[in-house]
């Protein structure tokens, strides 16, 4: 499995990273949404994307938005990552077409939960 | 009407410990306590405008941020970290706890991208210091403050 890793943090990539590398996943970089519409466009089969909100050049929002409005990448998977922790806000993004939303700070177990619930769970996380 | 513009600092504290526990948990415990910082600090800022608006700056001596960001990164302790790795983690690490604060007060509002530099931070005339809060972390000193517009804060 693959997951993009989509923060304009090299810091919460980093971190993001450990864990999934940990449940066996392979992963792909990206500092904004931009970016990684750019890496989808050029053919990268991602099963997973972790995507923050507030980013420059394109925030997760508009990812989600765009992502969902191509058939090509019906079957993506999207994790918002984010600080934005308004009620508001994750209304916002699930309807947008978010599977699942984490608010930062989270633990590994956070994310493997989520994971499990979404089906993409693949090894445990050492303790 | 009770008009609520500034958090308690017994909710910033219980932030900025669950940060650091979920992303700095080393076994040593942040403690509150409150020092002097060195003139070369570092400061991350991050503002909030919308319905609630503020400046929230960390603010921690270089040895420290030195060692937040090797161990944000994942990186062996006594490796030394670039300028820009730092910037990064300071970022990430305002990021996060301005981004906890914001949801203690009423919404809608936005972040700001974060801002890192060093050197002391003199913020504008307009705004005001409501909420102060310092810990230490491995015997060095860490300060957040929280300013708002002084309308909102109430002051003249």
């Amino acid at each position: 499995m693959h997951a993009l890793i989509i923060d304009d943090s090299r810091t919460m990539r980093s971190i993001l990273k450990r864990i999934v590398h940990e449940l066996g996943f392979e992963t792909t970089e990206a500092a904004n949404g931009q970016e990684a519409l750019d890496v989808l466009e050029a053919g990268l089969q991602a099963d997973l994307c972790l995507i923050d909100w507030n980013m420059p050049l394109m925030d997760g929002y508009t990812f989600v938005t765009r992502v969902r409005a191509d058939q090509r990448w019906r079957n993506l998977t999207l994790m918002m990552v984010t600080t934005e922790s308004e009620h508001s806000q994750i209304v916002r993004a699930l309807a947008a077409g978010a599977h699942e939303y984490v608010i930062k700070p989270f633990t590994a177990e956070a994310i493997v939960e989520k994971l499990e619930l979404l089906g993409l769970h693949a090894k445990e996380v050492p303790a | 009407m009770i008009t609520v513009d500034q958090p308690a600092v017994q909710d910033v504290y219980s932030v900025v410990e669950e940060v650091w526990n979920t992303f700095l948990g080393d076994g040593v415990p942040i403690l509150p306590g409150a020092r002097d910082l060195p003139d070369d600090a570092w400061y991350s800022a991050i503002t909030v405008t919308g319905e609630w608006e503020a400046l929230i700056l960390i603010a921690m001596p270089l040895a420290l941020a030195g060692r937040i960001t090797t161990t944000m990164l994942g990186l062996p302790e006594d490796d030394e970290c670039s300028t820009e790795d730092l910037t990064d983690a300071l970022g990430e690490l305002v990021n996060i706890v301005g981004g906890n604060i914001k949801s203690l007060m009423p919404g809608p509002s936005t972040l700001s991208l974060p801002l890192v530099a060093q050197g002391a931070v003199t913020t504008t005339s307009d705004l005001v210091e409501v909420c102060e809060v310092g810990v230490v972390w491995h015997d060095e000193p860490v300060l957040i403050t929280i300013s708002v517009p002084k309308l909102a804060g109430g002051a003249s």
